[in-house]
């Protein structure tokens, strides 16, 4: 009951303030556009197909990360997560409240990034195909938020924030199959890659743009997908602090 | 009955800095309690301490009867809090804030209360509008809305009318004393030494220690009083401690003859004798 009130509050907030919520779906599309101009200047022999959807997925995953975690630590500058929990709101109302109002910005980030990507890059998928690739960059956004909650319980105000962007980002760049083969990388940092959520994202993609394909092979990406849901919920709750 | 707050032998510290030390304290339900003491005293670390977002370093708290930290969810049903700072939703409307907050403990007739508060604050007209174009004052007063709206048994307020006209000052005097009346504890804080004329009983914290609990009364007592008066002309003085019989105890010794045309008295004001006090106190720890 109380999650939703929260999650209600969050949508009124976003409401409340619109330029907001106006850049967080139009900077995705920007940048998805430069992409186009990028790829554009390529030799046409790079699949460039390869990289469009999967860098889509990682603009949505790094955006709701960001956002989530940034407000969530100015609740926590601004005294408000402290009166939340006073007022009677447990810690699991805070995350499940975060975590479904943010899935509504995360959704429609999700659609737009899509939409853009197939319309610009010409692609031309199935209806299956694009409702699983959606359903991939859904899943993937509720990770980021559920990221961001967690991460955001290390951060005493907004500055911290800053530091675990690359921390995160980074890697899931260069280690998780978006722009460089796992395969060839050197064992360890193979290793991380697979710690990150995102390759199992990129996984799959890779895998249901391919003409044929069987879901079946995407099965255990999708299960250690959802998994993170959980491991990042159970990880946040343990961590969100509600003593000094 | 349980007193309101029961606070054993309690220390905080923040790292090496001892911000509470070795507090204890009663205090009875349905009255005002004041807090004063000068920045830096512990005043917000005490309250967060009892309602419970700050774990004691030692000792222990009770708030009506209860562990802040083990039993927070009875507990939290029962306690009002105002930060010191505004700590609202500035992207939300005032009522929409008041309502969020309220909607925690399930608060019948939420709306109803909502707007009666927000009409005791005298907010109606701006009750819609969102709290980023507030003033200072005026998220002052939403934030002790938010306080109030679950109509709580005790409330904390850090420093309440910081910030808040003359008017609803006493306004929101008007209402503590009302609360009071009906059984509310008020546990307040505040820097305004004049304000704490208005508990009915007040510690003086100075440096995480408690200095004194006195009544107001007790405490303008422990002032000085400046007599002063003509006798035949001439302007003489006297000064005496501020209590009535050493009052009437000068007046004998004047005998109060046709030659003394006029008295004034003039009682020390309350900052002085709280300063005063911390000063005392302070100096006789330094000196041993
Ligand atoms: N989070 C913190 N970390 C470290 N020290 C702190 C922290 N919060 C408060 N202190 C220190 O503890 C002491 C008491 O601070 P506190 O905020 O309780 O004072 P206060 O009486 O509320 O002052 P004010 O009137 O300015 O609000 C101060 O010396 C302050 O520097
Ligand atoms: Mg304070």
């Amino acid at each position: 009951m109380n999650t939703f009130i929260i999650a209600r509050r969050i949508l009124n907030q976003l409401q409340g303030d619109k330029k907001y919520l106006a850049l967080s779906i139009i900077a995705p599309l920007i940048i998805i556009y430069f992409l186009k101009l990028l790829f554009n200047a390529f030799p046409p022999n790079v699949p460039i197909t390869n990289f469009t959807i999967p860098i889509g997925a990682l603009i949505v995953h790094f955006l709701s990360f960001l956002l989530c975690a940034i407000l969530l630590v100015q609740e926590r500058t601004r005294g408000t997560l402290e009166r939340m929990l006073i007022s009677g709101y447990r810690r699991t109302s805070i995350i499940g409240g975060y975590t479904l109002g943010y899935l509504g910005l995360a959704t429609i980030q999700a659609a737009a990034v899509l939409f853009e990507s197939l319309w610009l890059f010409n692609l031309d998928y199935s209806g299956q195909t694009i409702f699983l690739l959606f359903i991939v960059i859904w899943l993937l956004a509720v990770v980021s938020v559920m990221l961001g909650i967690f991460i955001s319980t290390f951060a005493q105000n907004e500055g911290h924030v800053f530091p675990f962007i690359p921390l995160i980002i980074l890697p899931s760049v260069f280690l998780t199959g978006l722009i460089i083969d796992t395969n060839t990388l050197p064992g360890w940092a193979a290793f991380i890659g697979k710690c990150l959520p995102l390759h199992y994202a990129v996984n799959i993609i890779h895998e249901i743009i391919k003409p044929t394909y069987s879901l079946s092979s995407t099965y255990l990406d999708f299960t250690i997908l959802i998994g993170y849901i959980f491991l990042l919920w159970i990880l946040a709750s343990l961590t969100l602090k509600e003593t000094e | 009955m349980t007193n309101a707050v029961e606070i054993d032998h309690l220390s905080k510290d923040y790292g090496k800095l001892r911000a509470l030390d070795n507090i204890i304290l009663s205090v009875p339900q349905g009255a005002i309690y004041g807090l004063v003491g000068p920045n830096g005293a512990g005043k917000t670390t005490l309250i967060k301490t009892l309602v419970g977002t700050l774990k004691p370093t030692t000792g222990s708290v009770k708030v009506l009867g209860l562990d802040p930290l083990q039993d927070k969810w009875k507990l939290r049903k029962h306690i009002g809090y105002m930060p010191q700072t505004a700590a609202l939703y500035d992207d939300l409307s005032a009522k929409k804030n008041i309502l969020f907050f309220g909607a925690a403990q399930n608060v019948p007739d939420l709306e109803k209360k909502a707007d009666d508060i927000l009409a005791f604050a005298e907010l109606t007209d701006r009750g819609n509008d969102l709290v980023r174009t507030f003033s200072g004052g005026m998220k002052k007063r939403v934030s002790l809305c938010c306080a109030l709206i679950h109509q709580p048994k005790i409330v904390f307020l850090d420093e309440p009318t910081a910030a808040i006209d003359p008017h609803l000052k006493i306004e929101s005097w008007n209402l503590f004393r009302k609360l009071a009346k009906s059984g509310v504890t008020l546990f307040i804080s505040t820097h305004l030494m004049d304000e704490a004329l208005l508990c009915d009983k007040v510690t003086i914290l100075g440096n995480g220690k408690i200095i004194a609990v006195d009544t107001p009364q007790k405490l303008l007592e422990r002032g000085k009083t400046k007599l002063k008066y003509s006798e035949n002309g001439e302007v003489k003085e006297s000064i005496l401690d501020s209590t009535p019989e050493s009052l009437a105890n000068e007046l004998q010794k004047l005998g109060l003859n046709q030659n003394i045309t006029s008295i004034s008295l003039q009682p020390d004001n309350i900052e002085n004798i709280v300063l005063g006090i911390i000063g005392e106190k302070q100096n006789s720890e330094s000196t041993g």
